[in-house]
This record gives structure tokens, sequence and C-alpha cells, in this order.
């Protein structure tokens, strides 16, 4: 990979560079693993909420249980960021 | 505070005789919440439900009339003002006098309207048959009445050549293409294979006489005139409406109550002479009513205070501080509290706002959501949305105040530096100083969690002594201890080995054996001694150990979401000041201007959508760190609404 022209700000460079795609990986890779999970959870929440308006809380509790993977992606992130 | 209402159940036995005074009085003082009597089947205690008191169908038909004028209005009690308060007896009066020929004037203009309405549809759907024919210059009588020839009329997808003897008109001005066809009736049959190949669909001819074109102006014509008529309806049942709206919501309340009371009955437990009562009154107010209603019997009645024994079955009322009741909306949205547990909706309406505030803490923001809750009270009246309003400004200020310490304003910096840690992310050619403080923001976010965890853990120890009994209270309290152990073992068992900033160091300890100093050995001794605790409960729970990491670290959207708020606000900000407006600026040109404009409406537009996504991030955020990461470690809920048997008056008095 390193060429004889590479000079030291170029692989620093790069390395941030390549810090900046796994950020931003992290934070899409869990945002879409969020919203997989959340996506039957949330159907069946409403579903519930439907039928009985008393559930609302323990539904919206349900749902954003997985929202917690999207934080551990973003926490990841601002770590590799700063 | 921090405790439901205290609540005393009252027995009241009396003769059938003095039924009415005594549900005239319990309602009038409006703190009696009914239990409502179940017959059992198999007891042979001669225990009936009563009937309910004469007057009741009466009072019930007229109230149905009257929500029905109400429906057809479009009024809603809920949203009404409350401009000048009718005294009942007049109420009545008017019901007697006024009321039948506001109904009979009400229900004849419904009925008209319907009818009109009616009449219009049967229009529409004529003159909607007429507009393919209205494309062909036939009269329609030229449609009908052959016998050695078949008509061909409907849409079609393209033109079509007919190489027998025919007569055809094509159009392509209506929908759908119109095609008419005459052909011999020898020759119907090769004509229609052919039409039906370029997706020929039939329509039938109108049953009318005359040019199509014509006849569908007359019904034009006539969906015009009654649409007119439909207005002046309209108009007259809102001219009633406007000038009967505080007599109708004044019917509605007195009626209701009039209902109410005469079905009270239906909840009360009856013998061939006496009937019997249970129910539930706030503990200071008990003694009050229970004089009122010796006094209004004369003693013909037997009241008897009875012992609380089960807490599901108490109605809950909340006793809270004025600038903690909006925040009671949030709390039954989740569950009420049960009765013999801590009610936390005074730390949720403290807390809350400074989540919120710490999310969206941006002096712009902050400002528009305080004059957003402000001017949408003129608009919304009802009950639970002014909490909600109230609850919004009360985190808008704080979020004012944490826009002043973060120095932020729309993603502006403000002329000072920032007082607390600093938010400003670096983007933008202009930017400068040292960026976001992250790390920083990060861990104070997870104290705060590790705070709020603990807070919810010893609550949760509280909790269970009240909630359960016996060994059972002292094995959860022991389990609520055991989390607490746990998490705190951990974290001392983290700060001996890595030193975290704005965390106590505890590498420097001295080594007590295996390498682990003493602050590790502690740790270990916690985190054991915790899972000891969580398995005697219930060995199964063990197995939720790694939630204390991912609910400490849930705290960190507290600094995550805020700034990708920041983030947004800024990058709006340099796309629409930064790459629009200010290159312009320095040479004036017409396109320049134009760039301008569009640079104002992106500033906007965006300011506008990150205001709705901070108020959904910040609220929906800070709400959901109660719910499911504090509330889990001691809340259960699921207390019943106190419901007091009476009304609070709004637009009539006795």
């Amino acid at each position: 990979m390193v060429d004889v022209g590479t000079t030291l700000e170029m692989v620093q460079a790069s390395q941030a560079g390549m810090s900046a795609v796994g950020a931003g990986l992290a934070v899409g890779l869990t945002g879409v693993g969020t919203g997989l999970a959340e996506m039957g959870i949330g159907a069946a929440a409403v579903g519930a909420t439907a039928e009985n308006r008393d559930m609302f809380g323990l539904a919206l509790l349900f749902t954003v249980i997985p929202e917690t993977i999207v934080i551990f992606g973003l926490v990841v992130a601002l770590l590799l960021l700063f | 505070m921090l405790r439901p209402e205290r609540m005393r159940r009252l027995l009241i036995a009396a003769p059938k005789s003095e039924i009415d005074t005594i549900i005239r009085e319990l309602y009038r003082h409006n703190v009696y919440h009914i239990e409502d009597f179940v017959p059992e089947s198999t007891s042979g205690d001669g225990l009936s439900i009563g009937h309910p008191l004469s007057g009741a169908s009466d009072a019930a038909s007229a109230l149905i009339k009257i929500r029905a004028i109400e429906n057809a209005c479009g009024i809603d009690p809920e949203n009404v003002e409350v401009r000048t308060r009718l005294p009942a007896s007049k109420v009545r009066a008017m019901i007697r006098t006024d009321l039948p020929s506001i109904v009979e004037e009400v229900e004849g203009l419904v009925a008209s309207r319907s009818r009109l309405e009616t009449r219009q549809k049967e229009h529409e759907q004529r003159a909607k048959e007429f507009e393919p024919f209205a494309a062909a210059p036939l009269d329609l009588e030229l449609y009908r009445g052959y016998t050695r020839f078949t008509v061909f009329t409907g849409h079609i997808a393209h033109d079509v050549t007919i190489d027998v003897p025919h007569e055809k008109y094509f159009s392509d001005r209506v929908d759908g293409n119109m095609i008419v066809a005459v052909v011999p009736n020898e020759h119907r049959e090769q004509v229609e294979r052919m039409l039906l190949d370029a997706g020929f669909q039939a329509i039938p001819v109108p049953e009318e006489t005359g040019a199509p074109a014509d006849r569908l102006k007359a019904h034009n014509d006539e969906i015009q005139k009654i649409n007119g008529e439909l207005a002046t309806i309209n108009g007259k049942i809102a001219s009633i409406c406007a000038r009967h709206t505080d007599f109708l919501v004044a019917c509605d309340e007195l009626l209701t109550a009039d209902v109410e009371r005469a079905e009270a009955p239906l909840r009360f437990a009856t013998t061939e002479e006496t009937f019997i009562t249970e129910g539930w009154v706030p503990g200071d107010r008990a003694d009050r009513i229970q004089e009122a209603l010796k006094r209004a019997t004369n003693d013909r009645i037997y009241i008897e205070e009875l012992e609380v024994d089960d807490d599901t079955s108490v109605p809950v009322e909340y006793q809270n501080p004025s600038f903690a009741t909006p925040s009671q909306l949030l709390m039954d949205l989740y569950g009420r509290p049960r009765y013999s547990e801590l009610d936390p909706t005074l730390l949720l309406a403290i807390v809350f706002p400074i989540f919120f505030g710490m999310i969206l803490g941006d002096v712009g923001y902050g400002a528009v959501l305080l004059a957003l809750s402000l001017g949408l009270r003129k608009v919304l009246k009802s009950e639970g949305g002014r909490a909600l309003l109230k609850v919004l400004s009360i985190s808008s200020i704080s979020s004012i105040i944490f826009g002043v310490l973060y120095s932020e304003a729309f993603g502006f910096a403000l002329p000072w530096e920032p007082l607390f840690f600093s938010r400003h992310l670096n983007i933008g050619g202009a930017a400068t100083g040292h960026g976001p403080q992250v790390v920083e923001l990060m861990i104070i976010a997870i104290w705060i969690g590790i705070l709020h965890i603990t807070l919810g853990r010893l609550i949760g120890t509280r909790n269970a002594r009240s909630l359960y009994h016996g060994k059972h209270a002292t094995k959860a309290m022991i389990s609520n201890l055991g989390w607490l152990g746990f998490m705190w073992g951990l974290l001392l068992l983290i700060w001996a080995f890595f030193p975290i900033p704005m965390m106590p160091d505890l590498t420097g300890l001295p080594v007590v054996a295996m390498g682990f100093n003493l602050a590790a050995v502690t740790g270990v001794v916690l985190l054991v001694a915790g899972i000891i605790g969580i398995a005697q409960e219930n060995p199964l729970e063990v197995v939720e150990l790694p939630t204390i990491i991912s609910h400490v670290l849930s705290y960190a959207r507290l600094t995550a979401v805020g700034l990708s708020s920041v983030a947004i606000a800024m990058v709006v900000n340099y796309i629409s000041i930064g790459m629009m407006i200010e290159p312009q600026l320095e040479a004036i040109t017409p396109v320049g201007v134009i760039l301008i404009i569009v640079g104002i409406l992106v500033f906007l537009l965006g300011h506008v959508l990150n205001t709705a996504l901070g108020l959904l991030g910040g609220g929906l955020h800070s709400i959901r760190l109660h719910y499911v990461e504090f509330f889990t470690k001691f809340y259960k809920g699921g207390g019943k609404k106190y419901n007091p048997f009476g009304m609070k008056l709004k637009f009539t008095e006795e």
C-alpha cells in the first residue's frame, strides 16, 4: 500500500479519513440494526395501543429498547472522531 | 409529595327513602369514589344491584339530543371557553321552554342538509356519466332505437381503424379517450373483437335526451345551485350554534350530572328497604363528608370506616406541588403509581426539563418553543393539552438556560465563551476554537446516568418494603441493593485499572493481592455480593446483568442527541450563510439576489426542521430515559385512577 512517495502527513490524513469512515459505519450500521429491531416491535406496539390506550407507556418502552444499539454506535463514532 | 394522597374507605348504609338525598349530597361534594358493587351469584345474602332513579331515561334521551346538536355544530364542551355561568334553575326552565324548538330547528336543518347532499351526489354521478359523451357531437337519442345497427360506446386505449362499413367518432380530450362506433349488426362480433384488442371498455348510454354537453351543463348548474343552498343551511346552523353555544354546553353539563346521579344506584347494593355503598374518600375530607351526610339525612344513615387491606383496589390521586402537576400527564401515560409505592412525579418534573435542556441547549430554539407553547395555549384548551404545553414551556426555559451555558443560539456562538462545556463543532470555513468537548460532555452524561440509576435503585429498595410483605419484601430489598453493589463494584473495578478524566482515579492505590489494588478488591467483593444478592431473589435475573452497562451508557444520548442537533444547525447556517448569502453580498448581481433569497429560505426551512427534530429528540429521549432506564428500577404502576362521584361545574351553578 505505502508507495515510495507517501509522506508522513499523507499517512496521518488517510488514517483520519479511515476513522471518519469507521465512525460513519458505526452510526449507519447500528442505525440499520435498530431500525430492523424496532420494525416488528413498533408494529406490534401500535396494534396493542390501538386495542388498549393504557398500553401506551409500556408499548413505547418496548419500542425504544433497541435504540440502545444505535446509541452505542453513536458513542463509538464520537469517540473515534474526537 | 412523593406519595399519592391518603385514602379512607367508607361504607355507607341507609334506608332507600334517603337514597336521593345521599346521592345528591355525595355528588355535590365531588370527593367520593364509588366502588362498584358486583353481585355474587352464589352468596345468598339478598343483595342486588339497585334501580336507576326516576327521570333517568328522560334525562338520557334529552342528553342524546343535545349531544347530537353539539355534534352537528362541532361543539366540544372540553374546548369551549367559559363566558358566563348560567344558574341551574334557569337552564332547567330553558330545557322545557327553549330546547324543543332549538332541537326541532337544528334537526330540520340537518335533515334538509343531508337531503341536499344526497341530491348533490346524484347530480355529480350523472355529470360524471355525461362527461365522455359530451366529447362526441351526437344527441343522446341518436344512440338508441336501431334494429339493424349496433352502437359501441366506451373508453379505449387508442384510436382504431375499422375495416367494415361504419360510422365512428373518436376523442382523446376526455380521460381514457372516448369512442363511438355504429356498425351493421352482421359485423358486430368482428368489430367488438377489434375494439377489445385495443382495450375497449363499454360505458352505458345515459337514459336522457338532448345534447350531452347541455345535459352536463344542466347537471353542473344544479350542483352549483345545491352548493349555494348548502352554504345557506350551514350558515344557518352555524348561527344557531353560535347563538346557543353557552346554553347547549350548560344543558350538556346539567343533564350529564342528572344522568350520572340517576344511574348511581346501579353501582350500589340494595336490599328490600335499604342500600349499601362502599367507596373511597381522601383522608382529610372524610370527616367533612360524613358530617354533611348525617346532617342531610337527619342521622338516618350508617357510616363505617373500613380498613384498607389491598393496595391494588385503592384509587390513586396525585398529591404534588403545583409546578409538578403538568408532569402527571407523563406519569399517566406510563401508568399511575400504585397506592403504596412512591410517586416519582416530582422527580420527573424536576429532571425531565434538565434532560431536555441538556439535549436542546440553545437560546434560539428554546425561545421559539417557549413562544410556541405560549401561543398554542389559545388553541389547545383541553386539560391534557394544557398540561403538555406547561411541560413544554418549563422545558424550553431550561433549554434557554442551557443555551446560555453552552453559548448557543440557532447554532451560532453567543458573544461569550461557553460557561459549561463547549458543543461548538468545527463546521464551515470560519470554524475556530478547540471544537466540542465531547469526551467531557459524555462523561458528565454517564455520571448523570450513574446517579439517576442509583437513585432509582434506592427508591426501589424503599418501594420493596411497602409493596411486598414478609420474606418477599426482604428479598426484594436485598436484590435492589445487589444491583447497586454490582454497578458500583464494576465502577470501582474500572477505576482501579483505567484512569478516566473527571472520574476518581484509583489506579494509584496500594496493591493488595494478585495485582489487584484496594479499590479493585473492594469492587470484586461488591460485584460478587451483588450477584448473590440478585440471584437470591430470582436466579434468572442474573441474565439481566449486562443491562447495567447498556442502561448507564444509554445516558450518553444526553450528549449525542444534543450534538447531532447542534451539527444540523451549524450545517444549515454554513450552507445558507457561508455558501449562499455571504459570497453574493460582496458583489450584488441579479442572480446573486435570487441566490440570497434561496439562502434565506434554506436557513428558515432548515431551522424549522431542526426545531421540530429538537422538540421530538429532546422530549422523546428525555422521557424515554425516565421510562426505560429510571422507572424500570423501582416503578410498578397500574394504580386505579381516583374518579370521584360528582362534577366540577364549569358552565352552570347551583
